[in-house]
């Protein structure tokens, strides 16, 4: 196999991996390949494109929280430096990332667009506080866009992992508010793995989208009313999970294999087989027996 | 070099299940010389397909492939027993004629055991000789859900059972490793039915998918009568060892994921139990004082 199909199918087992456990892939990965070197400059691309689309969070140096870095948050190269950066809103600072180790460094100042700034920080307030009420231990964002001074974007994400218990989980949702549009378009990503003597895998997508009213304007008030409507449409997705769950264990689980036939007693196997050898002799006119 | 083995199995105990063919194709593609032991551990979801001859659907998977071609066990008619190769293989593997029996009543005592549990599906039963006297095999029942509207949840169910056995005199000593891929998606969408004045119109569209297995291996002592008397024996083996696999997958399935999700976020308003447990702490700590 040539070296970059090696290289595209490390990417591609990569960019599968479940909450927490890239590093377990990436061992793994590393004694499939069993070429370091290759292996080191391959890979990067992927786990670059890994930690963006699953908002991987970040410990922001001399701050007490944690930052998200996505598509959002990433500063595209300017012309003059060789390298991406991010940004952490919240404390105003963008950072070098390093997708290997997950850590931030080379701090600088960032400087906000003063317009949407005020905005920006009250959908971020209203964002931390339905955190707390909402998620065990959860990161949110809040960013205004470079394209458009009515466009802003939230992100959540949570993760819980247990190793030692065998099973993680992963909680992310983005929201792009538009007060020109007058619409919240949004998606809720749940994925979650439990894997003591096997591997299950819960992965669920949900696009959801609605119409603002058309007085709305950034405002401190607006900005509690947005989260106020984006929590409770959570929850109702939360809820609504319930929904499926029972339908896929009422219907499809149940309908797949009973847990007992429909005589609600186990199979007599000695009548099954008696039944089949005295089928086997008529057919076969007594010749059972006679072949072993 | 059983690292690498055991690094490949890791690696698929980690990916998503949906997607597992895919993923062992690409292991067997970086690392052909280990294709066998990688396909001889992994299990894949059974293929179900057409005896020719008869029409019959057969499950086919590693265990009853020989190069390129899948053997299956002819039980319409009795005898002779036919089993064959598809594509046809002239120097295929075959079980001596006495398994060859053995095997085909075991087909046709599943086939029943299939009906009765689920009410449709398919089942195949493939035995091999063993080196050292013995003999082994494989149970296999898949059984496949597909909703009649795109919004109905679809499913499948594949069972794989592999046993050997060494006969003792009048006894027998089985060890079976029983596996049960399930696949489970449901599909949601639509807006909310009242179009109340208050409450925003939100428009939702997604996927659930619940999907995996599960593994459990068991060692049996059983006695051992007629030859018959093995059907018997792995008969309720697998019947009791599907059951505790279909609770175990019940439990992870529709409990352990949900509680994770749980885990994540929640309903209830935490900074409000938060409070209550607050002022419950200084309720006590007044009355205390008293």
């Amino acid at each position: 196999m040539e070296s970059t199909d090696r290289i595209q199918a490390a990417c591609n087992f990569i960019l599968q991996s479940p909450p927490g456990e890239i590093n377990d892939v990436l061992n793994d990965v590393r004694n499939i390949i069993s070429d370091d070197e290759l292996l080191h400059e391959g890979v990067l691309p992927a786990l670059r494109e890994y930690n963006i689309a699953q908002f991987m969070t970040v410990d922001v140096p001399g701050t007490e929280h944690q930052s998200i870095v996505s598509e959002a948050s990433r500063l595209p190269a300017a012309e003059d430096q060789e390298e991406e950066r991010f940004l952490d809103p919240r404390s105003k600072k963008s950072f070098k990332f390093d997708h290997l180790t997950l850590e931030a460094s080379d701090l600088q100042d960032f400087e906000p667009e003063a317009q949407t700034e005020e905005f920006r920080a009250a959908l971020e307030t209203a964002a931390v506080a339905y955190l707390k009420s909402h998620y065990h231990d959860g990161v949110a964002s809040a960013f205004s866009s470079s394209r458009s001074t009515s466009r802003f974007v939230l992100q959540v994400v949570a993760n819980k992992y247990n190793p030692s218990n065998f099973w993680s989980g992963r909680w992310r949702s983005e929201y792009v508010v538009d007060f020109e549009e007058k619409t919240i378009v949004g998606k809720m990503l749940v994925h979650v793995h439990y894997y003591e003597q096997g591997n299950v895998q819960l992965s669920t997508t949900h696009d959801v989208s609605v119409a603002l009213p058309p007085a709305i304007t950034p405002s401190q008030t607006s900005a509690a009313k947005l989260l106020a409507l984006i929590g409770e449409e959570e929850s109702k997705y939360q809820n609504s999970l319930n929904d499926s769950y029972h339908e896929m264990r009422e219907k499809t689980f149940k309908g797949l294999r009973r847990a007992l036939p429909m005589t609600r007693s186990k199979v007599d196997w000695e009548k099954v087989t008696a039944y089949q050898i005295g089928a086997e002799l008529a057919a076969s006119k007594g010749g059972f027996g006679g072949s072993s | 070099m059983s690292d690498l083995v055991d690094s490949m199995l890791d690696l698929m105990r980690r990916l998503p299940p949906p997607r597992t063919e895919e993923n062992v194709a690409a292991l067997v593609n970086i690392c052909p010389d280990y294709a066998d032991d990688l396909l001889g551990s992994v299990d894949q979801p059974l293929m179900v397909k057409t005896d020719r001859t008869t029409g019959r659907e057969y499950l086919a998977c590693d265990y009853n492939r020989d190069g390129e071609s899948y053997r299956h066990v002819n039980i319409v008619s009795v005898s002779p027993w036919s089993n064959e190769y598809d594509p046809p293989l002239d120097d295929g593997t075959l079980p001596t004629p006495k398994l060859r029996k053995l095997e085909t009543a075991a087909n046709e005592a599943f086939d029943t055991y299939r009906e009765q549990y689920y009410e449709g599906g398919t089942s195949s039963v493939y035995l091999w000789d063993l080196e050292d006297g013995g003999f082994a095999g494989v149970v296999l029942l898949k059984k496949t859900l597909t909703g009649s509207l795109p919004s109905e949840p679809t499913g499948s169910w594949d069972s794989i059972h592999v046993f050997e056995t060494t006969e003792r005199g009048r006894q027998a000593h089985y060890k079976l490793t029983s596996t049960v891929m399930l696949q489970l998606t449901t599909r949601s969408g639509g807006s909310d039915a009242v179009n109340s004045e208050k409450e925003a119109d939100w428009k939702r569209e997604g996927e659930v998918t619940l999907s995996g297995s599960l593994t459990r291996q068991e060692e049996f002592d059983k006695k051992l009568e007629d030859p018959n008397a093995h059907i018997i024996n792995v008969g309720h083996m697998v019947e009791d060892t599907e059951l505790k696999l279909r609770t175990q997958l019940q439990e992870v399935y529709f409990g352990k994921t949900r509680d994770i999700v749980y885990d994540l976020r929640s309903v209830q308003d935490l900074e409000g139990a938060r409070r209550q447990r607050e002022l419950q702490k200084e309720l006590v700590g007044f009355m205390g004082k008293r």
